[in-house]
């Protein structure tokens, strides 16, 4: 620093200084801070998963009341019902929305109470999470087999406002997400267009 | 001419109506692949769904009654270690394509990983049965001239199922016939007239690939509502992400959520 240069000045100069050097630090530890978030939010989810959803002789009704439970402190099931259905979304009418995600909602619970009743001794790994938008980070993980290769799954969290929630699971690069979204418009497509031909689908697979 | 020379000539011929084809009918759709997002990640064209749902239904049975039966017999009765040395070896006999189809696609620094992958694997790995190198750092990754046309900038073109075979796209169709006649593999066997080489490693390699899948698929099955359309966007993804080159621990191509419903 320039000797001669007058005391205010200089004091001005050393507080910016280190008000640079404070928020440098700052800043780092706080981004790194929301991925480890993320990180331990799924390392969370999974072993409660495995702690409360993988008894055997849990019965099919209780399994599918814990699933739902966990989906909905997890998982921004709307957000993710929404996605789904794409441009459909906007078509639809209240009536049908409100049965959709509802029937939306019962299909992931049934699914999940069935995979998890098959449960034989998978483990989830986390591995790295990384910042993938402004709100959202990717959480990448590795589910264990004993009698097969890993499996890679990527969990993706989003941010909303102190809380977290899982908006998107990709399986080996397959996102569940996108793969439901081209399922569900082929149905609505081969019904003419019609998201009743959906609703009908749905509506008989949780009568099954 | 003789039946043998007829049949090259037949495939000789086939190769290049093909490959004109690719130049010229997927001219028109032919774009660089653009970083996906949105809805349109795991979209692709298909124009010829009918055709190609009647084939997909003749390849799931074809599934159900043989080929996942026969994949399940394979998993269950060999070992982890069996199984492990019959990709190495599998993927080892494919180093050649590996190595070509890197270099070009100008992928310098993965052609050497592959050829010192082939180099140590035949005869530290005791002819590519262990697979050394990935204990090395030296991990194996698939490439085929699908790919190399994609990184060129040729687009999928359409969706295509083939028979027993399966999903591809037009590109990757013809990207298939490219790597079989460019087989050093296969060029030998024919010219041999050792055909079962390159039929049983095809029969062997498909029931091993297969039997790793085999949750996978059952689940992906039971839980689409439309099991054709499912297979196609996870097809999709999953090639796409090949292609790139995506390292599953930074996937890029995330579906967009922000967008207006």
């Amino acid at each position: 620093m320039n000797a001669t240069c007058p005391r205010p000045i200089a004091s001005l100069f050393s507080i910016l200084t280190l008000a640079a050097v404070l928020s440098f630090f700052s800043i780092a530890p706080a981004k790194a801070a929301s991925e480890e978030a993320a990180a331990a939010f799924v390392d969370g989810l999974g072993k409660k998963a495995l702690s409360s959803l993988t008894a055997p002789e849990l019965g099919q009704a209780e399994r599918e009341k814990r699933v739902r439970s966990l989906l909905n402190s997890y998982f921004d099931v709307n957000t993710i019902a929404k996605f789904a259905l794409g441009t459909n979304w906007r078509n639809a009418n209240e009536t049908q929305r409100a049965e959709y995600l509802k029937l939306f909602e019962g299909m992931i619970v049934k699914t999940y109470a069935q995979r998890f009743s098959e449960y034989s001794g998978q483990e989830l790994k986390i591995g790295k999470a990384t910042k993938a938008s402004e709100r959202d980070t990717v959480v990448a993980s590795q589910i264990i087999q004993p009698d097969g290769p890993p499996v890679s799954v990527e969990w993706r969290v989003r941010d909303q406002g102190g809380s977290m929630k899982i908006i998107d699971v990709i399986v080996e690069r397959i996102s569940m997400s996108v793969t439901q979204r081209s399922d569900f418009a082929s149905v609505i497509e081969g019904g003419g267009g019609n998201i009743d031909a959906l609703l009908e689908t749905l509506r008989k697979r949780a009568g099954k | 001419m003789t039946t043998a020379a007829n049949i090259r000539f037949c495939k000789t011929f086939f190769v290049l109506v093909l490959c004109a084809g690719l130049t010229f009918g997927l001219g028109a759709c032919a774009k660089s692949q653009s970083p996906e997002s949105g809805y349109k990640a795991g979209a692709i064209a298909d124009p010829i769904e009918p055709v190609n749902r009647a084939i997909f239904a003749f390849n799931t049975a074809f599934d159900r009654f043989l080929f996942e039966p026969t994949a399940k017999i394979y998993d269950a009765v060999f070992p982890g270690f069996v199984k492990d040395s019959v990709q190495s070896f599998m993927r080892n006999l494919r180093s050649p394509l590996i190595i070509a189809n890197n270099l070009l696609q100008g992928q310098i620094g993965d052609a050497g990983v592959a050829t010192a992958r082939f180099i140590i694997n035949t005869t530290a790995g005791v002819a590519g049965l262990v697979d050394v190198a990935a204990g090395q750092g030296l991990m194996y990754e698939d490439e085929d001239f699908g790919q190399t046309l994609a990184v060129w900038g040729l687009g999928d073109g359409m969706y295509v199922v083939l028979p027993i075979l399966g999903p591809s796209s037009l590109r990757d169709a013809g990207g298939k016939v490219v790597d079989f006649a460019g087989d050093p593999l296969q060029l030998w066997a024919n010219n041999t007239h050792n055909d079962w080489v390159y039929i049983t490693r095809g029969a062997i390699e498909g029931i091993d690939n297969r039997a790793r899948v085999i949750k996978a698929v059952e689940d992906l099955r039971k839980n689409s509502l439309d099991y054709y359309a499912a297979v196609r966007s996870a097809y999709v993804q999953r090639r796409h992400a090949v292609i790139n080159d995506q390292d599953p621990q930074t996937s890029a191509s995330l579906p967009d959520y922000d967008e207006q419903y």
